[in-house]
C-alpha cells in the first residue's frame, strides 16, 4: 500500500503549507497609533516592530498612523465595524481611554496582567490607570510624560535671570525680567487648542491647590462659586497679554517650537518629549528645564496607554507584542526615544545628557500627577474649556465672566 | 423574436440603476442622518436612544457654538454669492474678447479650481504665517508693518481672511460657466440690437444678460450650495478657531459626530442646515422658473 502512504503524505504536507499560509494570514495584528514626535521615535518603533516580526514567523505588525483627532475620528468609525485594530493607542484615564473602554472596545486585559506578571514590572504610577475602570483591567502602559518648562539659557541670562524660579511669583519675577530686556517669556501656539491649555491648567493647579483642581475638573464643585477659579482665569489672562510671543492665536504647535528654537521666546511648556526633539534639531545643550513653580506636590503629566481591542481576532498575539514591546531589554535599548522615563521599572538610567538627568531629578521629587485638561474632563467640556481659555486669550472675553461661562455649559451638559 | 417595450419603460430600465445608487448613497444615509438626530448615540454603544426633541433644543438653546455658525454660515453664503460670481463674470467678459494669451490665461484663471481644497487651505495657510508668510514678510518689505496682521488668528480677521483663498479657488469655476455662456449668446441678435443703434451697453444690458440667465442662475445656486457645504477649507485653515469665531455648520456637525462623539447633536445640526439650503434653493429655483416660463 506504498502508493496510498504517500498521497497521504503529500496530502498532509499540502495541507501543512496551506494552514500554515493561512495562519500567517490570520496572525496579522493591526496596530493603530499616532505618528510621533520626532524620527528617533519613528525608527525605533520601526525597529522594534522588526525584531518582533523575526522572533514570530508568521506574525505581520502592520502599523498605522495619524494625527490626534484623525486617530480619535478613525477609531470612532472603526469600532462600530470590523475593520477595528487589534491594538489601538489611547490616553489614560478616566475622559479618552475610559470613552472607549465604556463603550466596550476594550478588551479586559487581566488574564494577561497575571500571565506576564505586569504588575511586577512597570511603574507604580503608570500602572495605576490600568485599575480605574470597572469591569476589570484595560489597557497597558506605553509611556509615562510629565510635563515642565523648557527655556533658553542664553536668554534667560541676557535678562539677568541667575537662577531657575522655585516659586510661582518668582517664575512672574522672571517673566518681568524678559519682558524688561524684550524677550517674550513663553511661545504657544494657538490653533491646536491643547497647547495653550496646558499654561491655564497649571495656573489653576497653582491658584486653587490639588483638591480643589481635582475637584473642578471632575465638575463637583461649581467653577462660577470658585474664587480660585476665577483668579486662575485672570492669571491666565495676564501671562497671555503680557508674557507671550504675539501673534500665537493663528500658529500650531509646531510653529511655536520653531520660534522657541530661534529663539523669540525664552521658555515653553513642554512634555519630556521634547528633549528627543532638542537632540534630533541638535540643540540639546543650548535649554535647561524646570517644573512649573505650583507649590504642590504633584506634577503635571499624563500616562499613554496600549490597549487590545474586542475586536482582535489575535488578542493572544496582541498582548504578547505588547509584552515585547515593555520588556527590559527593549525598552532599555530604546531609552529616551519615547519619553526620558520608561514605563518599565527595571530600567537603568546611564545618560548624563543634562536634560535627561535633570527630568529624572523631575519625576522623582513629586508624590504624584494631575493630568491635562483635555483627559480630565469629557471631550465636549473639553472643547467649551478650549473655547473659553482661547476666547480669554484673545481678549474677547473678560476673564472674570471666564468661569461662570464654563459652569453653564457644564449645568446645561448635565 | 424581440421585445418590444415603450419609451416611458425604456426611460425607466435605463434610470433604475443610477436611481439606486442614488437612494442608497443618497437618500438612505439623508433620512438615516434625520432619523439619527432624534436619537442619542456615542458612535460607539450598539444601542441607540430615542430622545425626541431634545437634540434640537439643546442646539437651539444651549450649545454656545450653534448660532455663531449659523451667522459665519450665512455670511460666507452671502459673500460667496456676490464676490467669486461678480469676479467670475469680470473675468468671463474679459476673457471672451480676442486678446493676446487668452487660451493660457483661461486655463491660468480655472487651475485652483482643480487643485485639492486642503492642499489650498495648507497653501494659504503657509502665506498666513504670522511670522514667516508671504502677506506679512512683504507688507514689511514695502514697509506697511503697521499693515501687519494675525490673518488667522485674530478673530476679526480670521473668517475674512479664509474667504479670499476660497474666493481664489472658485472663482475660476464662475469664470468657466459664464464664458460658455458668453460663448453661446446669439451674434445675430447682437449685430441687429447695434444696427438697432444700440449702445454697448444697451447690447450688454438688453441682449448679453438675458441670454446668459440660465449660466446665471447655475452659477448661483451652485454657490449657495458651495458655499453652505463650505468644510474642507475652514478645517484646513482654522479648524474653527480662535475660540470657535470662524466655525461653520457643516464643521461643527462633524465635530459633533465624529470628535466629540455626539452623533445625534451633530445629526440635529446637519438636518438644521439641510433644511436653510433647501429653504433657500427651492424659492429660488422656483423663481426662476416661473420667470422664464413668463419670458421674462
Amino acid at each position: 500500500m506504498r502508493v496510498p502512504t504517500l498521497w497521504l503524505r503529500w496530502t498532509s504536507a499540502a495541507a501543512l503549507v496551506l494552514g500554515s499560509a493561512l495562519s500567517v494570514q490570520a496572525q496579522e495584528i493591526k496596530f493603530w497609533t499616532l505618528n510621533f514626535a520626532n524620527d528617533s521615535a519613528n525608527r525605533a518603533f520601526q525597529s522594534i516592530v522588526k525584531q518582533f516580526q523575526d522572533a514570530n514567523p508568521g506574525v505581520t505588525i502592520k502599523v498605522e498612523q495619524r494625527g490626534t483627532d484623525e486617530h480619535k475620528s478613525a477609531l470612532r468609525v472603526a469600532s462600530g465595524s470590523e475593520q477595528a485594530p487589534d491594538i489601538y493607542f489611547m490616553w489614560a484615564g478616566l475622559g479618552l481611554g475610559g470613552e472607549f473602554v465604556k463603550s466596550g472596545l476594550a478588551l479586559p486585559m487581566d488574564r494577561y496582567y497575571a500571565e506576564y506578571k505586569w504588575d511586577d514590572r512597570f511603574l507604580p504610577v503608570a500602572l495605576s490607570f490600568s485599575k480605574d475602570y470597572p469591569g476589570g483591567r484595560f489597557g497597558v502602559p506605553y509611556t509615562f510624560k510629565g510635563e515642565a518648562i523648557y527655556y533658553n539659557k542664553a536668554l534667560f541670562q541676557k535678562a539677568g535671570i541667575t537662577s531657575e524660579p522655585k516659586t510661582y511669583d518668582e517664575l512672574v519675577a522672571a517673566a518681568d525680567k524678559l519682558a524688561k530686556a524684550g524677550i517674550p517669556a513663553f511661545t504657544f501656539g494657538g490653533t491646536v487648542n491643547w497647547h495653550v491649555m496646558r499654561l491655564m491648567d497649571e495656573i489653576l493647579e497653582t491658584a486653587c491647590g490639588a483638591e480643589k483642581h481635582d475637584a473642578l475638573m471632575s465638575m463637583k464643585v461649581n467653577w462660577a462659586e470658585e474664587p480660585c477659579a476665577t483668579k486662575a482665569f485672570e492669571e491666565f489672562h495676564n501671562w497671555t497679554a503680557k508674557y507671550t510671543l504675539k501673534p500665537f492665536m493663528g500658529i500650531d504647535q509646531l510653529q511655536a517650537f520653531n520660534l522657541f528654537l530661534a529663539g523669540r521666546a525664552a521658555m515653553m511648556l513642554e512634555g519630556d518629549w521634547l528633549v528627543g526633539q532638542l537632540r534630533d534639531a541638535k540643540r540639546l545643550a543650548d535649554f535647561a528645564v524646570f517644573p512649573f513653580p505650583t507649590g504642590g506636590k504633584r506634577l503635571y503629566g499624563f500616562a499613554e496607554y496600549n490597549y487590545v481591542s474586542t475586536k482582535s481576532k489575535n488578542p493572544d498575539v496582541a498582548a504578547k507584542f505588547l509584552d515585547f514591546l515593555a520588556s527590559t531589554p527593549v525598552q532599555q535599548a530604546h531609552l529616551g526615544e519615547f519619553g526620558t522615563i520608561s514605563v518599565n521599572k527595571d530600567v537603568k538610567y546611564t545618560s548624563t545628557e543634562p536634560l535627561e538627568v535633570a527630568w529624572r531629578g523631575i519625576f522623582g521629587g513629586y508624590d504624584g500627577t494631575f493630568v491635562n485638561g483635555d483627559q480630565a474632563f469629557p471631550l465636549n467640556v473639553t472643547t467649551e474649556y478650549w473655547r473659553i481659555i482661547n476666547q480669554v486669550a484673545s481678549d474677547s472675553l473678560d476673564p472674570k465672566a471666564a468661569a461662570g461661562e464654563l459652569q453653564k455649559f457644564i449645568a446645561n451638559a448635565k | 423574436m424581440s421585445v418590444r417595450t415603450s419609451a416611458p419603460t425604456q426611460g425607466l430600465i435605463l434610470l433604475a440603476p443610477a436611481l439606486l445608487v442614488y437612494c442608497l448613497f443618497a437618500v438612505y444615509p439623508m433620512l438615516d442622518v434625520a432619523a439619527l438626530s432624534f436619537m442619542k448615540w456615542n458612535g460607539l454603544s450598539p444601542t441607540k436612544q430615542f430622545v425626541g426633541l431634545d437634540n434640537y433644543v439643546q442646539v437651539f438653546t444651549q450649545d454656545p457654538v450653534f448660532w455663531q455658525a449659523v451667522r459665519n454660515t450665512v455670511l460666507w453664503t452671502v459673500m460667496s454669492v456676490i464676490f467669486p460670481p461678480a469676479i467670475g463674470f469680470a473675468l468671463a467678459l474679459a476673457l471672451n474678447q480676442s486678446i493676446p494669451g487668452r487660451s493660457p490665461l483661461r486655463a491660468l484663471f480655472y487651475l485652483p479650481v482643480i487643485i485639492a481644497p486642503i492642499a489650498v487651505a495648507t497653501m494659504w495657510r503657509w502665506m498666513y504665517d504670522p511670522f514667516f508668510g508671504l502677506f506679512n514678510a512683504t507688507l514689511t518689505a514695502l514697509g506697511l508693518q503697521n499693515l501687519i496682521q494675525d490673518w488667522l488668528g485674530d478673530r476679526n480677521v480670521a473668517l475674512y481672511s479664509m474667504f479670499i483663498a476660497y474666493v481664489w479657488q472658485t472663482v475660476g469655476f464662475s469664470l468657466v460657466l459664464f464664458l460658455a455662456g458668453l460663448q453661446n449668446v446669439s451674434q445675430t441678435l447682437i449685430e441687429a440690437s447695434r444696427i438697432d443703434g444700440a449702445g454697448r451697453f444697451q447690447v450688454f444690458r438688453y441682449v448679453t444678460l438675458p441670454a446668459l440667465r440660465p449660466s446665471i442662475t447655475i452659477v448661483l445656486i451652485l454657490s449657495i450650495i458651495n458655499s453652505l457645504k463650505a468644510f474642507d477649507i475652514v478645517y484646513g485653515m482654522t479648524g474653527g478657531g480662535p475660540a470657535q469665531s470662524t466655525q461653520m455648520l457643516a464643521l461643527w456637525a462633524f465635530t459633533q459626530a465624529m470628535q466629540l462623539g455626539d452623533f445625534g447633536h451633530g445629526a440635529a445640526i446637519s438636518v438644521v442646515l439641510l433644511l436653510i439650503t433647501i429653504a433657500i434653493v427651492i424659492p429660488y429655483l422656483r423663481w426662476t422658473h416661473t420667470h422664464r416660463e413668463s419670458g421674462l
